[in-house]
């Protein structure tokens, strides 16, 4: 059976596709076989992150609708062979979306995949509830500032009580937290929540602090995961993140601030 | 015409009661000397009422008054579940008869005690006897959601979030963080109350009185706890 990853948040701009990349990618690879579906109808960006926008045919709502098969939309990453991308559909809205369709979708992809990922959109509205549906697990992220941990407390329970499993009362999704531009100086300064108020308020399992990092930006424009960049700060997070999510205990990095030496402030580390 | 000097009001006060389960008075008088010489103070001129439904036969009244007032008490008078020729002798010998206002201190009749046990679990759905059972949600409540416990207390086993409602008709037991709102008495009950072990509440509600975050600042971010005093609110640390 295939682990179903929904990545959400809630709120929007917090870094929902740029973190389902960089799982996406991450998990295919250490050589597990993944898929990554946009469930953002209407607004596609995952194809951009992911760098096959011009090799997009057919969409998400085609194969809903009978329009193509799964094998006509699914795009294969060009990097990794294991990895392939669902993309959602520009011209529609998020209501093209049902659930019993995006349910045989789900357990089609279940029977030669590992991981399904699922890159929610914003909101708590229809579109955001499909993508959590079927989840099995949820990584909920958040940046490290009062309405997104509002927001994510939001899903949180939304998570436990409309998903599949809360109405067929089956385990509960399993939740993790994922921190998202995080900046141990302005925690120090007190301008931002520290690791430690987000996790009392959410009260959820921490799978990863990604900090703050301008390879994101840079990594998004170019069509190349973050995670992919592995001497960034935010490449090596994510990387970790993928070896908690495989059940490996990695100690967490980047939570304070680097105090520069001397060194490094003479030779411009 | 109003009696402007004098006012007869009925006022109810908690008494003393004397049960005596012999008539053998010097056997009274001995167990008594006994209890008083354990506090002497406390029981000096202490209004008593004797109770004599445990008597078997009859007792002779006024050597029981004599007794009573001869170690210091104060004599009352006599009550007990007893007949009615029984009330009408002790009222002829000058002493008058109490009757409690609850028989639920009777033990002749058994099955009129299961009775008044089973009473209270067939009315603790009435908001009137405050005699509420628990409701008991595990897990944090979430912004968004909202709880409900009618005609019970809520106990939450966990933090109720910014965002998120706890409501109860009787008392809310938080054990956690409290940020969200948490409205208790919800049917009009003054004497609910709000615990948790982290005030940071939204608002806070008892019987329609609220409170906004700030009326907090005095137990914010400590365990505290919330209840209606004359119409007023006020919070207590917990511990």
């Amino acid at each position: 059976m295939a682990r179903i990853i929904v990545v959400t948040s809630g709120k929007g701009g917090v870094g929902k596709t740029t973190s389902s990349a960089a799982i996406g990618l991450g998990l295919a690879l250490k050589g597990h076989k993944v898929v990554l579906i946009d469930f953002d109808i209407g607004l596609r960006n995952l194809d951009l992150i992911m760098g096959c926008e011009r090799r997009v045919v057919y969409d998400f709502v085609n194969v809903i609708n009978g329009e193509a098969t799964l094998n006509q939309a699914l795009i294969k990453d060009k990097r990794v062979s294991s990895l392939s991308i669902l993309p959602a559909s520009q011209t529609r809205d998020k209501d093209a979306l049902n659930k019993e369709n995006v349910g045989k979708v789900l357990e089609e992809l279940g029977k030669s995949y590992d991981f399904i990922v699922c890159d929610s959109p914003a909101g708590i509205e229809a579109g955001a509830m499909m993508a959590l549906y079927y989840a099995d697990e949820a990584v909920v992220t958040t940046n490290p500032e009062v309405s997104s941990v509002r927001d994510s407390d939001r899903i949180l329970g939304m998570l436990a009580s409309r998903s599949r499993r809360a109405e067929l009362g089956l385990e509960p999704i399993k939740e993790h937290l994922l921190l998202t531009r995080y900046s141990p100086k302005r925690v120090e300064e007190g301008e931002m929540l520290s690791v430690e108020d987000v996790e009392d308020i959410l009260s959820i399992p921490l799978l990863g602090v990604i900090p703050e990092s301008q390879a994101v930006l840079k990594a998004s424009n170019a069509g190349e995961p973050v995670i992919l960049d592995t001497e960034s700060d935010a490449g090596k997070a994510y990387q970790d993140v993928i070896d908690r999510l495989l059940g490996e205990t990695v100690d967490f990095r980047f939570l304070v601030a680097e105090k520069k030496g001397i060194f490094s402030r003479m030779f411009g580390g | 015409m109003a009696d402007a000097s004098i006012e007869f009001k009925g006022t109810s006060f908690t008494l003393s009661v004397l049960h005596i389960k012999t008539a053998e008075l010097a056997n009274i008088r001995a167990d008594l000397v006994k209890k008083v010489s354990q506090a002497p103070d406390f029981f000096y001129l202490v209004p008593i009422v004797v109770n004599i439904e445990q008597l078997d036969c009859s007792i002779d009244y006024q050597a029981v008054k004599s007794l009573i007032e001869e170690l210091k008490f104060t004599f009352v008078g006599f009550t007990g579940a007893v007949g009615n020729e029984q009330r009408k002798l002790i009222r002829e010998l000058g002493f008058s008869f109490v009757n409690t206002s609850k028989i639920e201190h009777s033990q002749k009749n058994p099955q009129e005690q299961q009775a008044l046990v089973k009473e209270p679990q067939a009315i603790t759905a009435s908001p009137e006897k405050h005699l509420f059972t628990d409701k008991i949600h595990r897990g944090q409540i979430r912004s968004g959601q909202q709880i409900y416990a009618k005609a019970q207390n809520l106990v939450v086993i966990g933090s109720v979030s910014a965002g998120a409602e706890v409501i109860a008709d009787g008392n809310i037991h938080i054990y956690g963080s409290l940020r969200g709102r948490a409205i208790a008495g919800a049917q009009g009950h003054d004497k609910a109350q709000i615990y948790c072990q982290n005030l940071e509440a939204e608002l806070v509600s008892i019987n329609g009185n609220y409170w906004l975050s700030e009326s907090m600042e005095q137990h914010w971010g400590s365990p505290a706890f919330i209840n209606l005093t004359d119409s007023e609110l006020s919070s207590a640390k917990l511990i």
